[in-house]
Formats: structure tokens, sequence, C-alpha cells
């Protein structure tokens, strides 16, 4: 049995994972960014939609460093990236305040230029880009989980 | 990359603005300067020209709407030229074309200017 259970796991496609931990600090985003822009090109994104990919990325610890942490630069932002063969993680995770993402406006374009607003286009972004967004809290860490299928998804044309 | 650097020049009453490298949270704050800096010398037409921007982030994007109103109030217009794939899809999945008149070239976004004033869109 033992032997048998060698043999499935080494027929299993490796899957790329990678944990980035970085301090919460805007002049990071471009490192996380690029990350994301690379290991989705690892996962067999094209150029254009790894280039989305990182940029919801780019949104979401944007997020936790302005609103999670209110801006303090002394906290910890973990991104996970995940190839998970049918589809591509990645988890922003914080232990900062619970940002309730229902607590985002829809985002009217029109109102939102008469109101002269300037936030709340990045959550608006990641779920136009993404197949999904979710958030969640557990143990105290707040986890922002976005996935892109690779079999293009109801988002794959964004 | 540099992260950012700004240029802006003149021509006639149009200021030519050229962000380098890219706009999101960390490199927002320079961009949003320099629009402000040419409202607050009274010109209000703007042509921002993004040859050399390589991504911008919603943070770019509302330090532009944050100044919309404000420009097209004072009769002028924020209008954009030279965007690459990357930008020009952002703009398309936000909508914002709708919001922002593209041109292709620098020269075509200047003279749009002599058409006559800003559409109310």
């Amino acid at each position: 049995m033992a032997s048998g259970r060698a043999s499935r796991r080494r027929s299993a496609s490796p899957r790329a994972a990678l944990l980035l931990s970085v301090p919460s600090q805007t002049s990071f985003l471009a490192l996380v960014r690029d990350l994301a822009n690379r290991m989705a090109e690892l996962a067999g994104f094209d150029e254009a939609t790894a280039g989305r990919l990182a940029l919801a990325v780019d949104e979401a610890a944007t997020n936790v460093i302005e609103h999670a942490y209110r801006g303090a630069a002394d906290r910890e932002v973990e991104v996970r990236y995940e190839d998970r063969g049918s589809e591509f993680r990645v988890e922003v995770i914080d232990t900062g305040v619970m940002v309730d993402p229902r607590s985002f406006p829809s985002v009217d374009l029109e109102r939102y230029r008469a109101e002269r607003r300037k936030g709340g286009l990045g959550v608006h972004l990641m779920e136009k880009i993404m197949d999904s967004v979710t958030f969640r809290r557990t143990a105290r860490r707040n986890v922002c989980c976005l996935v892109k299928r690779k079999d293009g998804g109801a988002a794959g044309g964004a | 990359m540099n992260e950012l650097s700004v240029e802006v020049r003149t021509a006639e009453d149009v200021t030519l603005v050229y962000p380098k490298g890219f706009i999101n949270a960390h490199t927002v704050r320079l961009f949003e300067t320099e629009l402000q800096r040419s409202l607050q010398q009274g010109r209000f037409k703007l042509v921002v020209n993004c040859a050399e921007l390589a991504y911008i982030a919603s943070a770019g994007l509302g330090a532009m709407m944050g100044t919309i109103e404000e420009i097209r109030g004072n009769g002028g217009d924020l209008r954009l030229t030279e965007l690459n794939e990357t930008v020009q899809n952002i703009f398309e999945i936000l909508g914002f074309n709708h919001l922002f008149r593209i041109f292709p070239s620098e020269k075509e976004a200047v003279m749009s200017f002599r058409e006559g004033p800003a559409p109310a869109a």
C-alpha cells in the first residue's frame, strides 16, 4: 500500500505555490504585482491576462494596506500564489480590521464622477478581472481569495 | 524601470502630462500633484500622454476622476493619448473609455481642443 501511495504521489502534477510576506507599505506593491505576473505566466496565462491578474492582486494588497491596516506601515501582508491546475489562485492575507466588501457601494461611474470620489474602484476592478473574489475571516486573519480559471471562465475576456 | 516620473510640457493653452513608469497607490501622489499644479495655474486643458505608462491601478484612475469635474467645470477637459494595450484594457474594463476621450496620437489629442468645448460626457 505504501508503494501505491508513493506511486500516486509521483504521478500527480507538481503545483507551483509561493508564499510572500512583505511589510504593509505601498513600496512593496510592485514586488507583489511582479510576482503575480510571473506566477500567472508560469501557470499558463498569456501576457495580457497575466498583467490583468497582477493588477487585481495589486488592488487587493492596496486594500489591505489602506483599509485593513489603515495605513500602518509596520504590519505584515502575506500573499500566497498557487497554480491549482484548473485555476490560478491568489490569497492576500492580513491581521487587520475586517473590511466587509458589502460595505463598498457598486460603482456608478457617473455618480462617482459627480461626487469627485477617488477610492472604491479597486474591488470593482478585481471583480471584473477575476472569476471569483471572496473575503473571509478565519483565526483572526482576513483572507481575500482571488481565483482565475484557466478555461476562460465567466470573466475570461476581461 | 523607475517607479514613476512625470514630465509636464505646454503647447499654447494645452498642458501635456507624460507619466513614465506605473501609477499605483505608491506613486499616485506624484501624478495627482502634477494634475493639481496645472489646475492651480488655471490650465484646464490637459492631455495625458500614456506612451511610457506601463500600467495604471485604480488609484491613478481615481486621481483623474477626482479632478475631472473641476476641469470640465472650468471649460477644460482631460484627454488621453497613446495608451498601450494594458492601459487601454483597464480603461475599457471600468468603462472609463466612455468618460474620457482617447486619441491615437498626441497631435490629434491637442488638436481636439481646437474643435470646441468639451462634451458633456
